[in-house]
């Protein structure tokens, strides 16, 4: 009797992550392949209306890219703190924190020029998410408590404070009492860039190649990566843990708020409770995928935004939204598998011990 | 003194069994370790035999190959004269032996009785009855503990009678126990000689590691002693022997290597310790009021037995530990408050016990881990000046004859020798005023040790002040200029290394205050 076990390889494959992803993909669209026959589906056309409507011309592109932002945002929050070695799993509440903050902002600048409007509404997501992260950066930092658990009851804290604002404070009187927030004023929306995409994008990769050079060339963030390898290692070397893990933790959550204000400003007309839309968990497997890696994070975002503009598509062809889910599923569980042969191989054993005779 | 090669005899001469274990010229080599290299034991049937050895002898590696854990590269594992391939753990509690780790491996929201049948019972089982099984599984050996109650509220020493039991309940035959009065308080440790003396008793058989000797005295019918990854002394009767023979075997009489320095005129002060106390991480006393002087020019050796407080000692002067009372005094300054960067620029080199854990960062690159200390000197602004980080691990690399694959790869790759090359390599680059050493060479092939020794003597010869912790005692005997005995978290003797005899050395390391230890009482200003 034998079974198979993981073994750690001596060296990590090279190349092995965007490797993995394209082996991840090819498995994927294959088991996809016998799900879209089974439920009487022609997959190649299903899978050619994916690819167009994610990256096929220029519209499409653009499309993904303005889902990318959400994403890639989200993904770099939680990379931060998981370079450190923590959690954030509160991105999806941040988002709606720093919403909440740039739709506040538009309320009372309603009359102020357009470039001012819109850099004060930023810089209020980036102080909400900040404040949503601050509990339990403290908490955390101070007495250690478990940031993982704080971070994600706080997102139903943000996502019933949203709803509480849209049902009462912040209802439009003009919404024949339908539970929603006043339009953004134009003065609020972001630029556009090209066709649908706006100019998020420009600033969410500003962002993300920001904290690219701080994470691999000042000296903050070297004392990130020695914290994020050993606690007791960094207190040797000087660096303050409980400072680092509290502004990690607090420049986390600005990042997702961030990411809400670019939702709001340059995807949504209104605050809504909708707004955040997954992108704060999803985050959590961009990051993952990407190894906490800035670099790293805006490809993943771009393939993940593309995987969902396309699976989304689809459904205009009959194909239930649950096989587009599962689809998209699918091809991230295969990136996610590939990754990890990449980093292990199989070896078979010996189910029971060898005895020897004699 | 029994021969070591003992030659296979396959019965026991009174019982006619064959013995419960045997091991057979066992080798297994690390990266840069030789951790076993041919070691025998045999354990009879019934009986509590240690295995005594210093930190680093090889006891650890040896009972893991015994249990399962490692696979040794060469030699053989019987038990109960049938040879067996171990693959893992599993298999060897197949065979009947169970092993208790140092680090428990239990489930702290579970209760006693969900540990013990955790991954052991055939079928879902009623609550109730698993946990009166364990408890009369519990009351059969002696084992007070309360069934019910989750593992998160237990004592050390009630978390270990859990593990005891764990293995019981899987019916191990053969009980290891790795270290296990380490965690324990002195009460604790003779209760679970009880209990062992009431397993052996009941027809099982238990190895038990130690290098605590009133212990193996106490309660063990037969001892074995490795040293250096050999087994000195095979199965000797406690009866037969006493803790003085036990000590001069640990510590072996084996001829010098490194030849001792020649002895230099020393300068002054520059650590001064004065009546330090502080807690471990249990809260119990580990430093109890310690005083030492070390100057320019001398290296002072600290020998004891490990858990006496050495390694809190380290770290309080390294500014890693809070102090509870007490000063430590740099160059002729307090700097008991200051920071461990301080405490660095003032002249501190510290290589701590720990490499891997404390001293270096595993995932980081050579390069970073190179400039951990001084990462502030290569600043741009916000920017760390890459290529003047490179240069100056360089220069490091080739001046400690550090061997490293590309400097941007993780050190992870690195052999032990080397990678406390450049641990020390660092610490000592700037030519620190004062070192602190713990355990600098412990694990080390010979040349790495050489090599880690012959660095602490230049330091030593460019006026440093080093205060040498080690296990080792032959290390100590040849590089201290004096050498002081802790135990208990105090200094209880000084010896000259020149003239000190090693069997009272010993005395002293385990407690006995006899007459060698008339100069404990002031030496920590004396000198």
């Amino acid at each position: 009797m034998s079974r198979p076990v993981l073994v750690r390889r001596e060296q990590v494959l090279r190349g092995g992550q965007p490797l993995a992803f394209g082996i991840g993909l090819c498995v994927a669209l294959l088991v996809g392949l016998v799900l879209l026959v089974g439920s009487g589906h022609d997959p190649l056309r299903v899978y050619g209306r994916m690819f167009e409507a994610s990256l096929g011309d220029p519209r499409a592109w653009s499309v993904t890219l303005n889902r990318a932002v959400p994403l890639g945002l989200a993904g770099l929050a939680v990379a931060v703190a998981g370079s450190m070695g923590l959690w954030n799993i509160g991105a999806e509440g941040q988002i709606m924190a720093g919403a909440i903050g740039a739709a506040w902002i538009a309320r009372i600048g309603g009359e102020w020029p357009s470039p001012v409007l819109i850099t004060a509404m930023l810089a209020a997501a980036i102080l909400g998410g900040g404040l949503l992260a601050l509990g339990p950066a403290v908490a955390r930092a101070r007495i250690g408590v478990n940031e993982i658990i704080t971070t994600l009851m706080l997102n139903e804290v943000a996502i019933r404070l949203v709803q509480w604002l849209v049902h009462g404070r912040w209802k439009d009187p003009g919404s024949n009492n339908f539970p929603l927030a006043p339009m953004l004023p134009d003065n609020a929306r972001l630029p556009g860039l090209f066709e649908r995409a706006h100019f998020g994008v420009v600033l969410a990769g500003v962002v993300i190649a920001l904290f690219g050079v701080a994470a691999s060339r000042t000296a903050w963030g070297y004392e990130l990566r020695v914290a994020g390898s050993s606690g007791a290692t960094a207190r040797y070397a000087g660096i303050s843990l409980e400072r680092k893990v509290m502004t990690v933790l607090i420049l986390s959550g600005g990042v997702a708020g961030f990411a809400g204000g670019i939702e709001l400003s340059g995807a949504a007309d209104r605050i809504t409770e909708g707004l955040s839309n997954g992108f704060g968990f999803a985050g959590i497997i961009v990051a993952a995928l990407a190894l906490m890696r800035p670099s790293g994070v805006a490809a993943v975002a771009l393939l993940f935004g593309a995987v969902q503009i396309g699976g989304q598509s689809i459904q205009t062809m009959g194909v239930s939204s649950s096989v587009s889910t599962i689809l998209q599923a699918l091809i991230l569980f295969g990136a996610i598998a590939a990754g990890v042969l990449s980093r292990y191989r199989v070896e078979m054993v010996a189910g029971e011990a060898t005895e020897v005779t004699g | 003194m029994t021969d070591p090669h003992i030659p296979t005899s396959p019965v026991d001469a009174t019982t006619g069994n064959p013995p419960a274990v045997e091991m057979l010229d066992v080798w297994k080599r690390f990266p840069g370790v030789v951790a076993n290299a041919g070691a025998n034991l045999r354990v009879r049937r019934g009986s509590v035999h240690a295995v005594l050895g210093e930190n680093g002898a090889g006891k650890s590696t040896l009972m893991n190959v015994l249990s399962g854990v490692y696979r040794a590269d060469e030699g053989e594992v019987r038990i109960d004269g049938t040879p067996y391939h171990f693959r893992t753990p599993a298999d060897a509690l197949d065979a009947g032996v169970g092993m208790v780790h140092q680090e428990f491996r239990l489930v702290p929201s579970f209760t006693v009785a969900e540990n013990v049948a955790l991954g052991a019972c055939d079928r879902i089982v009623r609550r109730s009855a698993v946990e009166s099984a364990v408890g009369a599984l519990a009351d059969r050996f002696g084992l007070a503990t309360e069934p019910d109650r989750p593992v998160w509220q237990l004592s050390m020493g009630e978390r270990q009678r859990v593990e005891i039991l764990k293995a019981l309940w899987r019916d191990a035959r053969i009980l290891v126990l790795d270290e296990p009065t380490a965690v324990l308080t002195p009460g604790e440790a003779d209760e679970l000689g009880a209990v062992l003396r009431h397993m052996a008793d009941d027809g099982r058989t238990v190895v038990f590691i130690s290098h605590k000797l009133h212990e193996v005295t106490g309660f063990c019918d037969e001892a074995t002693v490795l040293r250096g990854g050999r087994t000195v002394a095979a199965s000797l009767f406690v009866a037969d022997t006493d803790a003085t023979e036990l000590a001069s075997l640990m510590v072996g009489a084996s001829p010098v290597v490194t030849e001792r320095p020649p002895a230099r005129e020393v300068g002054e002060v520059l650590l001064e310790v004065q009546d330090l106390r502080c807690p471990d991480d249990r809260g119990l006393a580990a430093l109890d009021g310690l005083n030492l002087t070390v100057r320019s020019g001398e290296i002072v050796g600290i020998a004891g037995v490990a858990g006496n407080g050495q390694r809190e000692m380290a770290q309080t002067i390294a500014g890693l530990r809070p102090v509870e009372s007490g000063s430590v005094q740099l160059c002729g300054e307090d700097r008991t408050d200051a920071t461990p960067r301080q405490r660095f620029a003032d002249g501190l080199g510290y290589i701590p016990e720990d490499r891997l854990g404390v001293g270096l960062a595993p995932r980081l690159s050579v390069t970073d881990n190179a400039v951990l200390r001084t990462y502030g000197r290569h600043r741009r602004g916000p920017f760390l000046d890459a290529a003047g980080a490179t240069d100056y691990c360089h220069d490091l690399v080739d001046r400690f004859g550090v061997r490293t694959g590309p400097l941007e790869e993780p050190i992870a790759g690195l052999s032990g020798g080397n990678l406390q090359r450049l641990l020390v390599g660092r610490e000592l680059v700037d030519g620190p005023r004062v070192v602190v050493a713990a355990q600098p060479t412990r694990g080390l092939d010979v040349q790495g040790v050489k090599a880690i020794q012959d660095l602490l003597v230049s330091e030593r010869e460019a006026g440093a002040a080093v205060l040498l912790v080690s296990e080792d005692l032959d290390e100590l005997l040849t590089l201290a200029d004096r050498l002081l005995v802790m135990h208990a978290g105090r200094i209880v003797a000084e010896f000259d290394p020149t003239t000190a005899e090693r069997y009272v050395i010993g005395e002293a390391m385990i407690g006995h205050s006899s007459s060698a230890s008339l100069a404990s009482s002031d030496q920590g200003s004396s000198r």
